[in-house]
C-alpha cells in the first residue's frame, strides 16, 4: 500500500474501532508498507460489540431506589428470614418470593485484597481495594471496589458506609463504600 | 457403567502466542497427534467433546462448530463444554460419560484456547484486554462493574485462608513458584521454564495482594487432546491404555456470598472425595504417585493440597516446606510445571494435565519421569473462587 492508501486505512479503522491513528500506525505501518512476506501471519484490528437496553427484571426496584432515593435494599425471604444483597427475587433455599427490605447502608469488610494490576477497563485506577462487604442486616456478600486514599486502611473487619455518587446511572456503581470513621 | 480408557494423547506446545495458527488450526494439530498416538483414523471416532472457554478469546461464538468442521468430523455428534478454568476437566467428564454410558465407543476430547489475539493498543500488550474478556464471566450486574479479576477472586480466598490458618505464607507460595517454574525446565511443551530463587519470587512486582508476578500463571495458547475408548476397543487397539478409575465433580455457588465461607473450596473437596471413593483410594499421599493440581496461583496450589486431602485442612503450607510435593517427594505435584510453569491455555489446561499424567503412567515422561508411576490425580478447577471442580484418578 502507498502512503495515501495507508492513511485511508488508518482513518477507516480509527472510525470503526475508536483506536487512535498513532496506535494503529505503531502496530501496522510495517505490515502495510509491505515489509512482511506474503506468507507471514497477518493481523488486523477487530472488536466484538453488542448494544443493550437491558432489563433488571425482578431486581429493578433495587436499582431504581439506588438511582432515585440513594437507598440500598436487600431482599428478605419470608420463610427462612435470610436477607440477600445482591438482591434476588426468590430464596434459593425455600423457593419463596422475597420481599424488599431497606438497609441502613453500613457494613463490614469480610474479605479484601489490593489490586495493582487489572483489566483494560480499570487499569488507570490501580491500586484499588477489591472487597466483599457484608451489609448490616444482610446474610450475603456484595463485591465492591473501595475508594480510599490509602489502600492500607481497608482490612477484614473494617466498618464501612455507603456513599452515593452525584451522577447515578441505575447501576451498582452508583454506590461505593468508605471506611466509617 | 463401562470402563473407560485413554488410548491416545496429543498436545501442542503451550506458548504465549501462536501467531501462525488460529484456534481451529491449533485444535487440528492436537487432534492429529492424538489420532496418531492411538493409531486410529479420525473416522474411528464416534463423537467429540470440545473444551473451549472464552468466546472473546477465539473471536467467535460457538467456536466448537468450526473446530468440528476443521477436524473433518462432520455428521458425528459433538458438544462444547465451558466451565471456566475447569473447562478441560469438565470436557473429560462429558467424554467419560459418552463412553461409560455405552452411547459411544470412541470419543475425542479436545481442549483449545487462543487468548492473546485480544490487544490493548494503548498499552501495547494483550493481558489487560485478556482480563477484560474474562471479566464478562463475572456477574455482569454486581461483580463485573467492580473490576474484580480472576486473580483477585482467588486472592480473596487465599487471604481468608491465611487469616484463619496462618498459611500459605509468602515464602511458602514463593517455594511453589520456584518448584513449578523449575519443573517446567524439564517439560518440552512448557511456556515458562525458569530457574528462580525464593527471593526472585518475593521481589517480583505485586499483582494482586498477596500474589506477586511469579505467583501467577500466565495466559497461554495451545491445544490438547485425548482419545477415550471403551474397554473392548481399548484392548483391541492399544497396548498402553490408561484407565480413568475415579471421577468426581462438584459445582459451588458462583456468588460467594451464598457459601458458608470463602477460606476453603468445598467443591474441590467434594470432587476429590468422590473421585477417591470411585477409585478406592483411602490415603492419597501413599496411593498416588503424582498429581497435577490446578495452580493458577501458588496460593491456590497450597489450598489444593488440603482440598485433595493430602493433609488436614489448614496445613497445606507444610507440604511445600517438608518437601512432600517436590519432584523427589512422596507425592510430587505438577511435574509438568503446572499452570505456572507449563501455562494455562484455559480450555486445554485440564487435558494437558491429563496428558502429563498419562505420559508418566506410560513411562514416557523423559527427564521428569516419576519412576514406576501407576496412579495419578488430575485436579481441574475454575470460575469465581473455584466454582467448578473436577478430579480424575488415572491408572495404568
Ligand atoms: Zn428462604
Amino acid at each position: 500500500m502507498n502512503s495515501a492508501e495507508r492513511e485511508a486505512w488508518y482513518r477507516y479503522q480509527h472510525e470503526k474501532y475508536g483506536i487512535p491513528v498513532e496506535h494503529l500506525r505503531r502496530e501496522f505501518e510495517e505490515e502495510l508498507s509491505g515489509k512482511n512476506s506474503m506468507d507471514a501471519p497477518l493481523e488486523i484490528p477487530d472488536k466484538m460489540e453488542v448494544v443493550f437496553k437491558y432489563s433488571y427484571g425482578g431486581q429493578s426496584r433495587f436499582f431504581r431506589e439506588l438511582r432515585e432515593n440513594k437507598a440500598l435494599y436487600g431482599a428478605e425471604c419470608p420463610e427462612c428470614g435470610k436477607v440477600f444483597c445482591p438482591p434476588r427475587s426468590h430464596c434459593h433455599t425455600c423457593y419463596q418470593p422475597t420481599q424488599w427490605k431497606k438497609l441502613v447502608g453500613t457494613g463490614t469488610i469480610e474479605a479484601c485484597t489490593v489490586q495493582h494490576y487489572t483489566t483494560s477497563s480499570f487499569i488507570k485506577k490501580v491500586p484499588f481495594v477489591c472487597a466483599y462487604v457484608k451489609l448490616d442486616g444482610t446474610d450475603s456478600l456484595l463485591m465492591t471496589n473501595m475508594e480510599v486514599d490509602d489502600v492500607a486502611k481497608v482490612k477484614v473487619g473494617t466498618k464501612v458506609k455507603a456513599v452515593y455518587r452525584e451522577l447515578r446511572l441505575g447501576a451498582i456503581t452508583d454506590v461505593y463504600f468508605k471506611p466509617l470513621d | 457403567m463401562r470402563d473407560v480408557a485413554i488410548v491416545g494423547i496429543g498436545t501442542t506446545k503451550f506458548k504465549s502466542r501462536w501467531l501462525d495458527k488460529t484456534y481451529y488450526e491449533l485444535a487440528f494439530d492436537a487432534a492429529k497427534m492424538a489420532f496418531e498416538d492411538a493409531g486410529i483414523d479420525k473416522d474411528r471416532v464416534d463423537s467429540a467433546v470440545y473444551g473451549i472457554y472464552n468466546d472473546f478469546f477465539q473471536r467467535q461464538y460457538q467456536p466448537d462448530a468450526f473446530v468440528h468442521d476443521y477436524l473433518g468430523l462432520g455428521l458425528k455428534p459433538m458438544v462444547r463444554v465451558n466451565s471456566g478454568g475447569a473447562t478441560g476437566g469438565a470436557a473429560l467428564r462429558i467424554g467419560y460419560q459418552e463412553v461409560a454410558s455405552g452411547l459411544q465407543d470412541v470419543c475425542l476430547v479436545l481442549g483449545v484456547e487462543k487468548c492473546a489475539d485480544t490487544y490493548n493498543y494503548e498499552l501495547q500488550m494483550a493481558t489487560p484486554e485478556v482480563l477484560r474478556a474474562i471479566l464478562y464471566t463475572a456477574d455482569m450486574t454486581y461483580d463485573n462493574p467492580a473490576g474484580r479479576t480472576a486473580a483477585s477472586g482467588f486472592a480473596l480466598a487465599v487471604v481468608a485462608h491465611r487469616d484463619k490458618y496462618g498459611n500459605p505464607t509468602e515464602e511458602q507460595m514463593a517455594k511453589v513458584s520456584v518448584k513449578n517454574h523449575f519443573n517446567a525446565t524439564k517439560n518440552p511443551i512448557a511456556q515458562s521454564p525458569k530457574v528462580l530463587t525464593v527471593q526472585d519470587v518475593l521481589d517480583s512486582r505485586m499483582i494482586v495482594e498477596p500474589f506477586k508476578f511469579y505467583d501467577n500463571c500466565l495466559y497461554t495458547e495451545g491445544a490438547s487432546a485425548v482419545i477415550l475408548a471403551s474397554k473392548k476397543v481399548a484392548e483391541s487397539i492399544s497396548d498402553n491404555p490408561v484407565w480413568i478409575s475415579g471421577l468426581g465433580a462438584s459445582v459451588d455457588y458462583v456468588m460467594p456470598g451464598n457459601r458458608p465461607n470463602i477460606y476453603t473450596f468445598e467443591s474441590s473437596r467434594l470432587a476429590a472425595k468422590k473421585a477417591y471413593e470411585m477409585a478406592g483410594i483411602t490415603n492419597p499421599v501413599e496411593e498416588l504417585d503424582l498429581a497435577e493440581l490446578h495452580d493458577a496461583f501458588t496460593g491456590t496450589e497450597i489450598m489444593a493440597y488440603e482440598d485433595c486431602f493430602f493433609c488436614e485442612e489448614g496445613r497445606g503450607g507444610d507440604l511445600i516446606d517438608d518437601g512432600t510435593v517436590l519432584p523427589e517427594g512422596r507425592l510430587p505435584v505438577n511435574l509438568s510445571g503446572g499452570l505456572i510453569g507449563c501455562g494455562h491455555a484455559v480450555g486445554a489446561t485440564g487435558i494437558m494435565q491429563t496428558y502429563e499424567v498419562c505420559k508418566h503412567l506410560r513411562g514416557e515422561a523423559g527427564e521428569r519421569q516419576r519412576p514406576n508411576a501407576r496412579k495419578g490425580l488430575v485436579q481441574s478447577i475454575g470460575g469465581t473462587l473455584c466454582t467448578w471442580s473436577i478430579c480424575l484418578v488415572l491408572e495404568r
